[in-house]
C-alpha cells in the first residue's frame, strides 16, 4: 500500500514546487485554467512528465438535473487527451442554471432526482472524456434547500448510481459537519470509504452574519486545522485503498517551507492511521 | 422532487439580490410564481436564511474575483 502526498499546482507556487519536487509526489492542476490555451496545456504535459498530474475541474456542474454543458465537457476531453493525466476529477456541484452562472460550486438539492441527474452526467462525461472523473464532495454555507437526504446518504447513493470513485475533501466534510450540527467523525464513518481514492486537505475561516450565527467557510487561504489531520488518520485507518492526498492552497500563500511541512504532517497522519489499521 | 426549474430558481436567488429580497419577503408566493411544485414551494418556506445570505455573499465574491482575473 503506497499512499502519496502532493500539492495543488498554482502559478504563484510554481518556482517553489519545481525546486522541491523530491518532496511532492503528485500535483493537481486546475483543468479550467488550461482549457483555452494549447501552449499552457503543453506546459502541463511537460509537468506531467516529471510528476504524476491529476486534472481537477471546477465548472462542469455535473451534480444537476440539467444536462452538463457539452462544450465544457469537450474542452475537458481535449485537455485530458493533450496532458494524459493519471486521472481527472470534478465536484458534486451545480454551478449554473440556464443562463445564470452562480460563479462557484453550489450544493444541489439532495434528492433522488439530483442523484439520477448526476449519474446521467457522469455517464456522458465518461463517454466524451474516455474515463470517469473522481467526484468530490463540496463545502456549502447553506443547507441545500428542498433536500430529502443528508449529505453522507446523498453521496453514498450518488456513488451507488455510478462507478465513479470518491475524492474526499476532508475540510469540506469537516466544515459541513460543524456548520450543520453533525460530528465530523460520524459523517466520515457513514461514507462508503472503500470508494475513496483521493483526498483534499485545506483550511478556512469562521464568518459571521452580523448576528449570533457563524459558519466555517472553506476558503483555501488558511492552513488545514488539526481536526482535518485527525480525519485523515481515521480515513487511513478505515480505507482499504492507497490514498493520494492533495493540499489545496488558493491564496495568502506562505513560503514553501510551511507548505512542505504541511505535506509532512499529512504523511504522518496517514502513517498513524495505517499503523493502527495494521495493529 | 428536484428539477431544472428548482435549480434555476435557486441560482436566481443566489446571484440576484433583488430576487433574493423578494423571495425572503414571501418565500411561498415567489416559489409559486416561479412555477415550482407545491412540495418545492413548501420546502422553500423552510429555507436556511442565514446560509442563504452567507452563500450569496460568498458566490458574489467569487464572481468578482473571476472578473478581475486577466
Amino acid at each position: 500500500m503506497t499512499d502519496r502526498v502532493g500539492l495543488g499546482w498554482r502559478p504563484e507556487l510554481a518556482a517553489g514546487i519545481l525546486s522541491n519536487l523530491d518532496r511532492i509526489e503528485v500535483l493537481e492542476v486546475i483543468a479550467d485554467d488550461y482549457f483555452d490555451s494549447a501552449a499552457r496545456a503543453r506546459a502541463i504535459r511537460t509537468l506531467a512528465a516529471q510528476r504524476p498530474v491529476a486534472l481537477h475541474g471546477v465548472s462542469l456542474g455535473l451534480a444537476s438535473t440539467a444536462k452538463a454543458d457539452e462544450k465544457r465537457l469537450a474542452k475537458m476531453a481535449r485537455l485530458v487527451e493533450k496532458v494524459r493525466p493519471e486521472c481527472w476529477s470534478e465536484h458534486l456541484a451545480f454551478v449554473r442554471a440556464g443562463e445564470i452562472e452562480i460563479g462557484h460550486l453550489a450544493a444541489p438539492p439532495r434528492t433522488q432526482a439530483t442523484i439520477d441527474g448526476t449519474a446521467v452526467n457522469l455517464d456522458r462525461a465518461r463517454a466524451l472524456v474516455g474515463s470517469l472523473p473522481l467526484v468530490e464532495n463540496i463545502a456549502t454555507l447553506i443547507d441545500p434547500p428542498a433536500s430529502h437526504l443528508d449529505e453522507p446518504e446523498w453521496i453514498n447513493q450518488t456513488l451507488e448510481a455510478s462507478a465513479a470513485p470518491l475524492l474526499l475533501d476532508l475540510h469540506n466534510l469537516y466544515a459541513n459537519s460543524v456548520n450543520f450540527g453533525a460530528r465530523p467523525e460520524d459523517s466520515l464513518a457513514r461514507l462508503r470509504l472503500e470508494r475513496v481514492h483521493q483526498v483534499h486537505i485545506a483550511g478556512g475561516k469562521w464568518i459571521e452574519d452580523g448576528g449570533a450565527h457563524r459558519r466555517l467557510l472553506d476558503d483555501h487561504l488558511h492552513d488545514p486545522p488539526q481536526p482535518v489531520y485527525d480525519l485523515l488518520t481515521e480515513l487511513a485507518r478505515r480505507c482499504p485503498n492507497p490514498l493520494t492526498v492533495i493540499l489545496e492552497r488558493d491564496g495568502s500563500y506562505p513560503p514553501m517551507a510551511p507548505l512542505l511541512a504541511q505535506l509532512d504532517r499529512a504523511r504522518r497522519a496517514l502513517e498513524r492511521g495505517r499503523a493502527e489499521k495494521a495493529a | 422532487m428536484s428539477s431544472p426549474a428548482l435549480e434555476r430558481f435557486l441560482a436566481k436567488i443566489y446571484v440576484d439580490a433583488e430576487a433574493r429580497r423578494r423571495f425572503l419577503a414571501a418565500p411561498f408566493d415567489e416559489a409559486v410564481r416561479a412555477g415550482l411544485s407545491d412540495e418545492q414551494c413548501r420546502a422553500l418556506q423552510q429555507i436556511d436564511r442565514v446560509g442563504l445570505e452567507m452563500a450569496a455573499r460568498s458566490f458574489a465574491r467569487k464572481r468578482e474575483r473571476k472578473q478581475r482575473r486577466p
